[in-house]
């Protein structure tokens, strides 16, 4: 392909690149001498991996791409390298490398000398090292080194792609560096109109509406979409996930609720303006912003295919059925946690057996334990838990039950179980074998809504056992 | 001591030894252990079977219903897409929190899946799975020795450098890459089974990981999580939960289960040794308040049955194939030593059957008949209060009465005697008697499938007399005059005051002979409940028919090592039995100070009144006055024995040398927690 070609092509399946792909094709040609390095970096979701693949590919050039995600070591990083130029290689020249000199690759210069050894007689060949700030256990010596790689192998070219340019030290001057900008609310909107989504999932049938024929409904879904792109950033991703997948991920989550009046038949496909006021909602609560593991459309599309209004990701939180454990064991969890939370110092005022219990909570949530200064407080749930050794866990276990429980042995397997669903952390005293030990001390696992869940579940509120409150 | 590595402890010499209190019944506790084994092997075979085939089926079609969701989200992610694969289709299995059945139920799972779809599927766990490397080679290793099956050539296929080329790293996902080549699944499903006890970062990273590879490995991920999927997702960085695309499964409640369980072995109608309803309740409280496990369930049962035939002669009566020349006469002398035989025989007497009380106390023949007849009928009268128990779970089901009690209380309560006239009781009449026509019908039909089982009345009867009142009121509802649907109530204000009144709508013909219908009926319950809810407690030879007792079974399945501790050490006679820490003091119960006790005894009850940091100087002059003697000399002994008890405590774990302040010791355990 010619040049021209590549870049029209690539320029139009990426748009807003161009200056990224000039540069790419300036120095990137099989005619011209290209650097021995280059760093390639940007944001996340800025395209430098997809635009430098798809580059190199329709290049023509000999290349290979090592993806740092998959090494699980710099170990792993070498031997990846090395055998994927093989891999490049046979496949770029059709033919078969004798692997057998390239066994090992212990080292940084096991690798120069690796690829030194297949590149030798050869054109040039671009070795792309994708990710490469995150690498795992990645040693020191390697980027340095990497930045020296042109200096014995004249044909080799090396592109590092990471997130920042400043914390690669290559110690090395005069490195060239692309730079891929974040993109603009314009390019983001530009690039996300390409593939509209579809607004009826299945097409309205021919027979009652004869004229809206497959080009007027793409046509309809691709403005619908771009003004509601421009909704969504406004409302939505302007403020938190402004790349270009989370706007996209964003968008998606709410677009089948968006138009979901307009599949009903209630509006229609251009009453952007009534539809936004119908479906305002959607613009004003978070939820979509929010990655989420489970998504509510998918729980209500699988269960009658029909998409519910409510499908607030809050509402589906609410109906979660939640297992109940067992009794004593919840309220070892609600001790654990107030043991993590209250300093211990107040524990006589609000566990003390010795007067009626309830007129203990609360009693002194102002005082108790903080400071009288002026100094906004933080709501002690909100701090990180604290450690508590055993033995607080069981007398504050014990003032919470009314009666008297008696020292069964399945209290102490309860804390290992919970201690293994690490519900609660066991910090300190570990090597012993002792799962008990006292002398160990342990942190809760879980958070404030939980545990309130928890206790509402055996009729303790426990926000009235927590020192300070929980108004924050 | 410190100095020392070790010292040679001598005795001191002369002691006899203890006494030890000795066995003094002369009664063989081995006669006929051979025989009785063999009873509990038949008796206990018949549960077993009983609990399996509960099990498989309750299990089974608990399972169903979400296995087969999970296996149709495994097949709906094998038709995707290779390349619209932008996520890992993700289930979290919500198994609850009985972690022990989480094995089995992945195993479980594992079959269904691989059976109804064309998948791989690995299942990691924690143990395995300490840090990302480690995770990968089992990951690896799992998959590719399912291919081993039918290919041993695994020589090419391991780490060993291969003297053709770069060698795959043993954590290289390219192993499976090359794996799945050759097998082409449709799915690799990952199954994760105790996700809570992973390190959150470890499974981030697999999921970063595999997301990388999903555009060559087709993986699905299963989470097997205890708690709930929030938590869960809280926990997995925000990064992974773009990776991931989820749905939610939830599994069936193991207290569901157990219930279900109880219904068929304890609370069933057809059973040779009944387990009583203080154990029963034990078991069920320990279910409810410690663990949820059906394995512990299934194993205080089989308890329970051994200590009744181990520990109880008589419990050979439960034979069917006796005669009386094999059995030795013990076994007669056992059964005349049952309280209930006694009530048996002073019942004769006042009866002024004083033949038949000779004849009991005198013939073994004569008593070996009465006594495999009593159990006979004894294990019917039982059988009859566990139908009983179910006949009334299902009416106050098919009564809706709001209140939801399981048949599990309903036959505890029963089996204790104490349901005839309770308020549970008494309130389910009422509700009978006030019922309408439909809730009729629909009791009537609840119960069909009882009727030849202990239960005496003849429902057909009342269902075909029932059916033609029905059709002649058109098929309207019809009402009793105990209805309150047929009391209006009446406001009127009188002089500012609201009087509310009730009237009696008057009754129709049909709504009469209703009336009296449902009447009979239950006067006829009222009779069955009165005669079959009996108290087994009053029943001649229950010691043979059921086992109740409390120990040893608390102490086994229950036991309580640090009160057994505490207790040793503040009250030492209590384990010792010797006359020298037995003083006036222990009477009411409070354990007292004598400097005769043990040592350790001594130190550990000042320790127990000290606060959290101890001087160890007061410690030992508060020892030294109590345990040391007069003279000047003794105090070297003292210091001795002071320092052996506290390296005792020490090694309890009790003390600690506290850091914060020199010469003191940290305590450690606080007693009665
Ligand atoms: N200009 C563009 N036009 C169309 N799609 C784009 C453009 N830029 C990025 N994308 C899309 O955005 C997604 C993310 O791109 P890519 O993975 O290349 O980003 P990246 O910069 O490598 O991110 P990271 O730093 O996280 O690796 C891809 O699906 C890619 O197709
Ligand atoms: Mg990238």
């Amino acid at each position: 392909m010619l040049p021209d070609e590549i870049l029209e092509q690539l320029n139009a399946e990426f748009p807003c690149r161009e200056f990224q792909l000039r540069q790419l094709a300036a120095l990137y040609s099989p005619q011209l001498p290209s650097p021995s390095l280059l760093v390639a970096h940007g944001l996340t979701a800025t395209g430098k991996s997809s635009i430098i693949k798809l580059y190199l590919s329709l290049s023509g050039l000999a290349h290979a791409v090592v993806s740092s995600r998959e090494c699980i070591t710099g170990r792993h990083l070498l031997e990846r390298t090395t055998s994927s130029c093989l891999d490049a290689l046979d496949e770029h020249y059709d033919e078969t490398n004798d692997r057998r000199p390239y066994v090992r690759t212990e080292n940084i210069s096991a690798l120069a000398v690796n690829l030194a050894k297949m590149l030798e007689g050869r054109e040039k060949f671009v070795l792309v090292l994708d990710g490469i700030d995150r690498q795992r256990e990645m040693p020191h010596t390697l980027l340095p080194a990497l930045g020296r790689f042109g200096e014995l192998i004249p044909n080799l070219s090396i592109i590092l792609i990471t997130t920042l340019a400043q914390n690669l030290a290559l110690h090395k001057p005069g490195v060239p560096h692309l730079y891929f900008p974040p993109y603009p609310r314009a390019a983001v909107v530009e690039i996300l109109s390409l593939n509209p989504p579809k607004i009826f999932l299945e097409p309205p049938s021919l027979d009652l509406y004869p004229d809206y024929t497959t080009d007027v409904a793409a046509e309809d879904d691709a403005w619908l979409w771009n003004r509601f792109l421009g909704a969504v950033w406004e409302s939505l991703s302007k403020h938190t996930g402004r790349d270009l997948v989370s706007f996209r991920n964003t968008s998606m989550r709410i677009w089948r609720d968006f138009v979901k009046p307009v599949v009903d038949g209630t509006f229609g496909t251009r009453d952007f303006s009534r539809l936004m006021v119908n479906r305002k909602h959607l613009f004003q609560i978070d939820d979509a912003v929010l990655d989420r593991l489970i998504t509510s459309s998918s729980t209500t599309t699988q269960t009658n295919g029909v998409i519910s209004v409510n499908s607030s990701r809050a509402a589906v939180k609410r109906n979660t059925i939640q297992h109940s454990l067992p009794y004593y064991t919840t309220h070892l969890l609600i001790a654990a946690y107030l043991a993590s939370y209250n300093p211990s110092r107040t524990d006589t005022t609000y566990f003390m057996k010795h007067t009626d219990k309830r007129k203990n909570k609360r009693k002194v949530r102002t005082d108790a334990g903080v400071s009288k200064s002026k100094h906004r407080r933080i709501s002690r749930h909100l701090l990180t838990p604290s450690p508590f050794p055993l033995d607080r866990l069981l007398a504050i276990f014990r003032s919470l039950l009314e009666g008297p429980v008696p020292q069964l042995a399945d209290l102490g397997t309860q804390i290992a179980t919970l201690t293994s669903l690490r519900l609660l952390v066991r910090v300190g005293g570990v090597g012993t074998g002792d799962a008990l030990d006292a002398g160990a001390k342990w942190r809760v696992g879980f958070g404030w809504e939980w545990v309130r869940g928890l206790g509402r579940g055996v009729g303790i509120e426990v926000g009235e056992y927590l020192v300070g409150g929980v108004d924050g | 001591m410190e100095h020392q590595r070790s010292y040679i402890y001598t005795p001191p010499e002369s002691d006899e030894r203890p006494a030890k209190r000795q066995k003094t019944d002369k009664g063989h506790p081995h006669s006929l252990r051979r025989e009785r084994l063999q009873t509990f092997r038949e008796i206990w075979a018949e549960q077993e079977t009983r609990i399996q085939a509960c099990l498989k089926t309750t299990l089974e079609e608990a399972d169903e219903a979400t296995q087969e969701n999970i296996v149709r989200f495994v097949a709906a992610a094998a038709e995707r897409d290779q390349e619209l694969r932008a996520s890992i289709p993700t289930g979290l299995i919500v198994a609850g929190p009985s972690i022990a059945s989480h094995g089995p139920y992945f195993e479980r799972l594992g079959r269904q899946v691989k059976e109804s779809t064309n998948s791989a599927y690995l299942v990691l766990t924690s143990g395995e799975s300490p840090n990302l490397k480690t995770l990968l080679k089992n990951l690896i290793k799992k998959a590719t020795s399912l291919a081993d099956d039918d290919d041993d050539d695994d020589l090419g296929r391991t780490t060993g450098p291969s003297r053709n080329g770069p060698r795959l790293l043993d954590f290289d996902l390219g192993h499976l890459q090359k794996w799945q080549r050759s097998i082409n699944y449709r799915t690799i499903v990952v199954a994760i089974q105790d996700s809570e006890a992973f390190d959150s970062h470890v499974l981030s990273e697999l999921i970063d990981l595999l997301h990388a590879w999903l555009d060559r490995l087709p993986f699905v991920l299963l989470f097997g999580i205890a708690t709930s999927a929030e938590s869960f997702e809280d926990r997995l960085s925000s990064n992974a939960l773009r990776y991931l695309e989820g749905e939610k499964f939830d599994v069936t409640q193991s207290d569901e289960i157990i219930e279900e369980l109880f219904s068929t072995t304890i609370a069933s109608t057809d059973v040779a040794l009944r387990v009583g309803p203080n154990i029963s309740r034990r078991i069920l409280d320990r279910q409810k308040d410690h663990v949820q496990n059906v394995q512990d369930f299934f194993d205080g049962l089989k308890y329970a049955y051994m200590s009744h035939f181990y520990a109880n002669l008589t419990s050979i009566f439960l034979r069917d194939d006796l005669a009386v020349k094999n059995l030795p006469p013990d076994v007669f002398e056992a059964v005349r030593n049952l309280p209930s035989f006694r009530r048996w025989v002073g019942g004769m007497l006042e009866d002024g059957r004083a033949q038949d009380a000779r004849n009991a106390l005198q013939s073994d023949k004569y008593l070996f008949d009465q006594v495999t007849q009593n159990v006979t009928s004894g294990q019917a009268i039982l059988n009859a209060i566990s139908g009983a128990a179910l006949v009334l779970t299902r009416l106050r089901q098919s009564l809706q009465i709001s209140q939801k009690v399981p048949l599990s209380s309903i036959w505890i309560k029963a089996a204790s005697g104490e349901m005839l006239n309770s308020p549970m009781l008494r309130e389910m009449m009422l509700s009978v008697k006030r019922m309408s026509s439909d809730k009729f019908l629909q009791l009537l039909g609840s119960l069909q499938d009882l009727e030849q089982t202990y239960f005496p009345i003849d429902l057909d009867s009342y269902q075909s007399k029932l059916d033609v009142m029905i059709s002649e009121n058109d098929g309207a509802v019809l009402k009793t005059q105990h209805d309150v649907r047929n009391d209006t109530l009446r406001t009127t204000v009188v002089a500012q005051k609201v009087l509310l009144s009730k009237h009696k709508a008057a009754l129709s013909e049909q709504d009469k002979a209703y009336s009296e219908l449902v009447a009979q009926f239950q006067d006829e319950l009222d009779q069955y409940f009165n005669t079959t809810f009996i108290d087994p407690k009053e029943l001649f030879l229950i010691e043979i028919l059921m086992y109740d007792l409390k120990s040893p079974h608390t102490e086994v399945f229950q036991p309580k090592p640090r009160f057994a501790v505490e207790r040793a050490l503040a009250a030492p006679h209590d384990y010792l039995g010797c006359e020298c820490c037995s003083g006036e003091g222990t009477r009411d119960g409070e354990a007292a100070l004598f400097s005769t006790q043990p040592a350790t005894a001594i130190l550990y009850q000042l320790y127990v009144e000290s606060g959290s940091v101890i001087n160890a100087a007061d410690l030992w002059s508060a020892f030294n006055a109590m345990a040391g003697g007069e003279e000047e000399d003794d105090e070297s002994k003292t210091m001795a024995l002071f320092q052996r008890a506290l390296a005792e405590l020490r090694y309890l774990g009790l003390v600690k040398p506290s850091r914060k302040k020199t010469d003191h010791v940290a305590k450690m355990m606080w007693k009665g927690l």
